[in-house]
């Protein structure tokens, strides 16, 4: 699945001022490319990101999966889009707090129509896959926050999604936790998934197939 | 929005939600949501049984099941042995009273009273009675305070009710002059039709029925021949039914045989008086009314608890979505909650109301004056009562779910504004 955005604006309001914070960006991914979005806080790179995820709605400019102009889905369509074909991996995890980690893998699943059985089963795999495969049942209270990452990680990758998205992974977590994940990200990569990684990291974004740079919501290279 | 698979959802996380919520705030919904089952059963129970005890009583106590009166135009029953005769062959009647009532005058210390003294006198109803009959049908020996209750040869003997005697009064009132210094004993003089009887006290009745309170009651064979009901015709027949009998049942039997041409045959419920019918629709409109307003109250306080959830919880919510969950799921795991909240506050109230409050009340009525009152709660008005209960608070827990729900997506996720 290809993504790419053609004169990409996303500016916000505040009363009477109107902060630019994407500048007519023109960005593509293609299938199997592992693309980290670089740049200083404030660049856009994680506004960037939430809009080729399709977690938010640009000001202006358009965003074409597989060529197909996303401003003609609804708010539905999207969701469901969002559920099928990516995963979402957050800096601060967020994962439910009520949910143990096998249930936060499963949620996903369950919500694609799979019976609990054959979800739980897929979400063991995908959790023994980022080895938490002894911390089925703990709740993210009773995880570290690389543990939790990794449920995360798992939760996203589960249902093979065809882009996995990824805001700034590492940034909650301890060198050791960090390259843990980097590693899986590279792992999945080599088994062909589709990732779009920001970071601020260079260690990180040198993991990456190709590293877009943003700054002040351009893109500079 | 009500799709099997939203549903599924829906339940899949109110489920886990409720599980490992906080069990004190889970404990205190729920513990608001027996309060406002109770506000809403109770209150308007209560005042309707204030109502329904005075109803009883006068069922119990005064007019039985089914009551045979004479007809406005005549002051007794024609041909009272026949119909009682009649009555007692009915295979659901399990015990008959029959009264001769007529109206009267009792003077106490007339002997020792002067010329210019003011009479010391009461208007009474006065009853002739047979002791055994009487007290088989209403029970009407538990209402002495004083004295003693009849026996059947208890002859120049009466049992005056409480609002005959000044001293058991409730209050002063132009309309009812008690008699002074009465107690068992002492002797009044009875005057009924102008026939003049010298009487003893024997004992003194109290209850919460008027009519019992108003009247003065003799052994029927004295009380006949003083009034010279030769024919024994009386004025009332109480009839008690064995458990289970339907009073419109014997009623509509006895019109059948005629009865009616010659007395007015009623059950208890017709023989209600309007005034008690009229209050126990007021109290049952103004129940209703408080009960309103405590239905308002829960569906406000769900709503502030599901509101409060929701909008801490608004950052999940916007997880939830962000990851493809659909609205309609999110909404529908808060209505699961609402509904739990209420479905366990009802039956918890239910287990309390039919467990509880209604046998200790019935055991304990609470004393009014005017009646002892029951704990009025019908298991059909009841269930109704928790329909509209559940219904409020799913309707309040729906509302916040689906306004924070319906905020954007990643605002939510990102807390911002």
């Amino acid at each position: 699945m290809a993504i790419e955005t053609k004169k990409l604006v996303r500016s916000f309001k505040d009363g009477a001022i109107e902060t630019r914070v994407l500048k007519s960006v023109d960005f593509k991914v293609e299938t199997g490319e592992f693309v980290a979005i670089m740049g200083r806080s404030g660049a856009g790179k994680s506004t960037l990101m939430y809009q080729v995820s399709l977690l938010d709605e640009p000001t202006s400019g358009e965003i074409l999966i597989d060529g197909k102009d996303t401003a003609e889905m609804s708010v539905d369509q999207k969701t469901l889009f969002r559920l099928q074909k990516f995963g979402y991996v957050f800096q601060d995890y967020a994962l439910l707090p009520e949910l143990t980690a096998i249930e936060n893998v499963a949620l996903p699943l369950l919500m694609q129509g799979m019976n609990k059985k054959i979800a739980y089963e897929k979400a063991t795999n995908s959790l023994t896959r980022v080895r938490l495969g002894e911390k089925l049942n703990n709740l993210p209270s009773q995880l570290s926050g690389g543990e939790q990452q990794r449920v995360s990680i798992s939760r996203a990758i589960a249902h093979d999604p065809a882009i996995l998205f990824a805001d700034e992974p590492t940034a909650n977590l301890d060198t050791e936790s960090s390259k843990v994940v980097m590693a899986i990200f590279k792992e999945l990569h080599q088994g062909g998934q589709t990732i779009i990684m920001v970071t601020h990291e260079d260690e990180y974004g040198a993991v990456a197939d190709r590293v877009v740079r943003l700054s002040d919501g351009q893109i500079v290279n | 929005m009500f799709s099997k698979l939203n549903i599924r959802i829906g339940f899949y996380l109110a489920l886990r939600q409720l599980k490992r919520s906080s069990p004190w705030t889970t404990g205190l919904i729920i513990f608001v949501m027996v309060l406002t089952f109770l506000n809403l059963v109770v209150v308007s129970g209560i005042l309707v049984g204030l109502i329904e005890g005075s109803v009883e009583a006068q069922r119990k106590h005064f007019t039985s099941d089914v009551i045979i009166s004479n007809l406005n135009n005549k002051s007794y029953i024609e041909t009272s042995p026949a119909i009682i005769a009649m009555v007692k062959n009915m295979p659901e009647v399990e015990n008959v009273t029959a009264r001769y009532v007529s109206a009267g005058t009792l003077e106490a210390n007339y002997k020792t009273r002067k010329e210019t003294d003011k009479p010391n006198t009461a208007g009474a109803q006065i009853t002739g009675i047979d002791p055994v009959d009487e007290n088989n049908v209403t029970d009407l020996s538990k209402f002495i305070i004083e004295g003693e209750y009849l026996t059947p040869n208890d002859y120049d003997q009466v049992l005056l009710g409480y609002l005959l005697v000044k001293k058991y009064l409730p209050f002063d009132s132009p309309s009812l002059s008690g008699l002074e210094n009465i107690k068992p004993g002492t002797k009044i003089r009875m005057d009924v039709n102008g026939i003049e009887h010298e009487v003893t006290v024997k004992g003194i009745l109290k209850g919460k029925v008027d009519e019992i309170g108003l009247r003065a009651y003799m052994v029927d064979t004295q009380f006949r021949s003083i009034i010279g009901r030769n024919d024994n015709n009386v004025r009332e027949i109480a009839i008690k039914l064995k458990e289970g009998a339907d009073p419109i049942a014997v009623r509509n039997a006895l019109i059948l045989n005629g009865v009616n041409k010659i007395a007015k045959v009623q059950t208890y419920v017709d023989a209600q008086p309007k005034f008690l019918l009229d209050i126990k629709k007021t109290f049952a409109l103004l129940g209703n009314m408080i009960s309103s307003i405590g239905l308002v109250v829960a569906s406000i306080t769900i709503f502030i608890v599901i509101f409060i959830n929701a909008i801490t919880r608004r950052k999940f919510i916007g997880i939830l979505k962000g990851i493809g969950i659909s609205s309609q799921a999110i909404e529908i795991s808060y209505v699961i909650q609402s509904f739990f909240y209420a479905a366990i506050g009802s039956v918890i109230g239910l287990l309390i109301l039919y467990g509880f409050l209604q046998p200790f009340v019935a055991a304990h009525p609470i004393d009014f004056p005017f009646s002892d009152g029951i704990l009025v709660a019908p298991f059909g008005e009841t269930m109704l009562r928790i329909g509209l209960l559940v219904f409020a608070t799913i309707i309040a827990g729906y509302i916040p779910a689906r306004m924070i729900v319906q905020r954007n997506t990643l605002d939510s996720i990102l807390g911002r504004k």
